[in-house]
């Protein structure tokens, strides 16, 4: 007998008994509170319940009610997304898949391993690490993030520059669709399903066509060797040229991650200094892996390209545990802002590798006219930057100046023939930028395809596509109405 | 007469010269059309594709042919729109390694132009030298270095694709990491053009290797159990190979003279780390078993003659025999069950058989000919197999008249509904490529 919940809403205590498990539904303001948003917190609004479903079948029976009841509805992993997909804009029934968090197989010889959606990303490489093998996409959030919402988001990550980002290591997909049917794509990850490719369509798709609910990825065995390289730049330009250089010689570095002066201050005043010179303009950590009869002739060509590009010290990691700090210090660059900043806002745009010198004297520029510090912090091997904005939320108007500035330095991405988001996705942060890439046609052609999927728009409604987009779905609605 | 109808109302936007009247559309593998017609621009793509459905004209879209035999059970269309003339590189933007090209362009055009630049497409298809890369993205065509190079989808960046309406819709763009709206691309790569025309495709680019080399291991009395346990314990040491391609016999015997089960390792990477895979493979090679190494002009033939092994849909096939190809998926040992069943029907369907498949990415191509009854009764065996190990079979290359028996792209899919949702949003009135995908999408 489920006991009747302290609450009148109806809706709220048929979902609870749609559960099983202990404390599966949350509805009490309080409880929401920590639910108003996901990293972005800049927007918030509360959900109208979260619930944490523990299988497939609890996930489904939600949704089919939601569907049923036209009520709003929604998919959140760990909360760590960046953008605001997980921001219940319309008072949500938020349906929380932490509880779902088990890897389930483990097929070592045909490389793939299914989790489910809130398996953290870091637990896979952790629980395969000692068979010799690991999971390429790393998300700087790794540690916390779960390959649900990296599925949603198409994560990326300091290493994708070799290997690919999510959407290349995923082999298939179980999913509920908004209408709560459970449908298998990809079956046990065998490759080129007849059809649309609607594993890759679903990744990435910021959870607005379907929830996933198990998922097969490929792992990859571990490189024989890593070397990491440091180098210092006392010009930016110098920097960014030799990571050109670095690539035309023929080398992919499994990594190439970039910080200028003002990224520089922060990392080295907060948790993970590694002594990096203080007065010096930008940083290159670079590594390669792969068989360890290779790695040295890549090294010694790294380490002639800083030198022909004016490097002013460089060197190579000895010992794992140099590498390691190297690394912590680079990926903890965003909370590192903390240190030298109230408050930051961090971007995520993305240019052709070889314009960015000049995208960085435009960063530079609109630094200078918002009156804000900007820091840098990139993916220089491909061109992903992250503009992290620094401001002060009590001062008035620095909310809105770090915003505009922000969005500045999108446009400029855009306007060299970039994107305006290479890993964090657009959410609800960057609705207004899909503008700069995409014309009302294009951005109709993609919500024609969530029409499929999602017809009535009950799920994650009001992210990704701004309103262009909405206004030729009410034209056709009122078209069709018509006759 | 249509022909003559169509041509005066092209007049406004297509010069003659463009237009060519077939005398017979019939074609015994398909996909004709009454009239072909050649655009050398997106304007004259634009135009084309508008008019047809504007007009209810069915439009095939073409690329050099190579593909005529895969899939579409309609009659021909009213307009073969041929991408032949819409070729070259639009933008190749050394320093970022990504390319945009128009979709006519040949396969190995592109290669070879890409090669003094020391830069590749890290693709590989059948026929590269007359597969357009239109053909290879819209068919979803890999081969053997699938395993190292990754497939259309992961190459793709960039399209920009001509809707039936008219409209140029632009997904991805020209940088390698894009998360911007949904990922559009992977709509089109493998929608076998049924949903708009692909005009032109940007990709990233690898860096041509500094060395390349094939490792050939070959065993006796068709023993293999031992490729297995080789598979699996190479799989699991450090090292790193392109392909892991396993040769049926007959196939083995036409690329290396030896009628054995082969297996194809290929390395690609700097000098010394090549050297010291090929090393690691000659002290795992296990007893029994025969290792020949090719480099150079013999590895370039190799892989040369390996990519035309089948049935190129621009030649016509003028003898009596009938010719099939079939795409097996499977996981990825499971390749072993299914080059051993393709080898069976030699013998027990009298077919001359060239069968290959990937150990390291799960795809199989199993090319047959002989008599018509034995081909297809060949072809629901190997689906059978196929359907045992979890997987799919598709029918790559088939004679239309067969393909109105046989469902080339085996049953449809409990979620078909939203396969012909997106066809139905995009295409409604069915213009382009019509019935030449799953479920006659």
């Amino acid at each position: 007998m489920v006991k009747k919940l302290k609450t009148n809403d109806k809706h709220i205590n048929k979902l609870a008994r749609l559960l099983t498990g202990p404390n599966a539904i949350l509805y009490h303001k309080e409880d929401l509170l920590a639910y108003d948003c996901d990293g972005f917190t800049i927007h918030k609004h509360l959900p109208r319940a979260v619930v944490f479903p523990k299988n497939t079948e609890e996930v489904a029976k939600i949704v089919q009610y939601c569907a049923k009841h036209q009520l709003p509805f929604l998919a959140r992993g760990a909360g760590t997304g960046l953008s605001g997909g997980a921001t219940p804009l319309n008072n949500e029934v938020i349906i929380s898949l932490v509880r779902m968090k088990k890897l389930i197989s483990l097929d070592v010889e045909n490389r793939r391993a299914v989790v489910e959606p809130g398996y953290i990303n870091l637990k896979l490489t952790n629980s395969i690490s000692d068979k010799g093998y690991y999971y390429a996409p790393d998300p700087s959030s790794q540690y916390a993030c779960t390959i649900g919402g990296n599925v949603a988001e198409n994560a990326g990550g300091a290493h994708c520059l070799k290997y690919g980002v999510t959407t290349n290591h995923i082999l298939g997909l179980e999913v509920v669709l908004p209408n709560g049917e459970i449908i298998h794509l990809g079956n046990d990850g065998i490759p080129d399903t007849p059809g649309y490719d609607l594993i890759g369509l679903i990744t990435g798709s910021e959870g607005t066509l379907g929830i996933v609910t198990k998922i097969t990825v490929r792992i990859l065995k571990n490189p024989e060797e890593k070397q990491t390289v440091l180098a210092y730049f006392d010009d930016v330009e110098d920097g960014s040229r030799a990571v050109s250089d670095i690539i035309s010689t023929g080398i992919v570095p499994a990594a190439m991650e970039m910080m200028d002066k003002t990224a520089i201050e922060a990392v080295e005043a907060a948790a993970f200094p590694v002594g990096h010179p203080k007065d010096i303009e930008a940083v290159l950590l670079i590594e390669v892996d792969g068989i360890s009869a290779g790695i040295e002739e890549q090294i010694t060509d790294i380490l002639n390209v800083c030198t022909s590009r004016n490097v002013r010290e460089v060197k190579v990691a000895e010992s794992e545990q140099e590498r390691a700090r190297w690394w912590a210090n680079r990926k903890t660059g965003f909370g590192a802002m903390g240190a030298i900043s109230p408050d930051y806002l961090v971007q995520d745009g993305v240019i052709p590798r070889s314009r960015l010198p000049e995208v960085l004297s435009r960063i530079n520029q609109i630094s200078e006219e918002s009156g804000l510090r900007i820091a840098n912090i990139f993916h220089a091997g491909d061109g992903n930057l992250h503009p992290l904005v620094l401001f002060d939320a009590n001062k008035p108007g620095d909310t809105e100046k770090a915003l505009e500035a922000g969005s500045a330095c999108l446009k400029v991405c855009a306007d060299v023939g970039g994107t305006i988001t290479g890993e964090h996705g657009v959410g609800i942060e960057k609705i207004e930028e899909m503008r700069f890439v995409f014309s009302d046609s294009e951005i109709n052609a993609q919500t024609e395809v969530r029409e499929v999927f999602n017809p009535d728009n009950l799920l994650n409604a009001g992210k990704l596509f701004p309103s262009p987009g909405r206004c030729g779905e009410v034209k056709k609605a009122m078209k069709a109405v018509i006759s | 007469m249509i022909s003559s109808t169509l041509i005066a109302e092209f007049a406004s936007f297509l010069p003659e010269n463009k237009i060519k009247v077939n005398d017979s559309a019939d074609h015994p593998l398909g996909n004709g059309g009454k009239v072909t017609v050649y655009p050398s621009s997106l304007d004259e793509i634009v135009n084309v594709v508008k008019y047809a459905n504007d007009h209810d004209r069915k439009v095939t879209v073409v690329g050099s042919g190579t593909k005529r035999g895969f899939g579409g059970l309609d009659k021909p269309a009213d307009i073969l729109l041929s991408l032949e003339n819409y070729s070259g590189i639009i933008e190749h933007t050394v320093g970022n390694m990504t390319l945009t090209v128009k979709a006519g362009t040949v396969f190995n055009q592109l290669q070879h132009y890409l090669k003094d630049h020391k830069q590749k497409v890290s693709l590989d298809a059948a026929w590269p030298d007359h597969a357009t890369i239109g053909g290879i993205i819209a068919a979803n065509d890999s081969s053997a270095k699938r395993l190292g190079y990754g497939s259309a989808r992961d190459v793709v960046i960039g399209l920009k694709t001509v809707y039936p309406d008219g409209s140029i819709i632009r997904s991805g763009g020209k940088v390698v990491k894009n998360v911007a709206g949904y990922d559009m691309n992977k709509l089109f790569v493998g929608s076998m053009g049924t949903l708009g025309v692909i005009a032109e495709i940007t990709m990233k680019l690898r860096p041509l290797p500094k060395d390349e080399t094939l490792v050939l291991l070959t065993v006796e009395n068709d023993d293999l159990e031992t490729i297995r346990s080789f598979v699996v314990s190479l799989l699991d040491t450090q090292l790193e190979p392109t392909s892991l391609e396993l040769l049926a016999p007959s196939l083995s015997e036409k690329l290396t003279q030896i009628p054995k089960y082969t297996l194809a390792m290929s390395f690609e990477d700097v000098e010394s780390s090549v050297a010291y895979q090929e090393d690691f493979l000659k002290k795992l090679k296990p007893a029994q078993t025969t290792m020949n190494v090719l480099k150079q002009e013999n590895m370039e033939h190799f892989w040369n003659r390996f990519y035309t092994i089948g049935p190129n849909g621009a030649v016509s096939n003028t003898g009596d025999e009938t010719v099939a190809s079939i795409k097996v998926s499977v996981k990825n040992l499971d390749v072993l069950e299914v080059i051993k069943e393709s080898n069976r029907l030699r013998d027990s369907h009298n077919l001359d058989v060239e069968a290959h498949g990937g150990l390291g990415h799960g795809i199989c191509q199993i090319h047959v000919k002989g008599a018509k009854s034995d081909v297809v009764s060949a072809i629901h065996h190997l689906r059978g197999v196929a359907e045992k190990y979890g997987g799919h079979a598709v029918i790559k290359h088939l004679p239309y008249k067969l393909r109105q028996e046989i469902n080339v792209w085996g049953e449809n899919p409990p979620y078909f509904y939203l396969l012909d949702g997106i066809k139905k949003q995009i295409d409604p009135k069915r213009t382009l490529n019509n019935t030449r995908f799953v479920g006659g999408i």
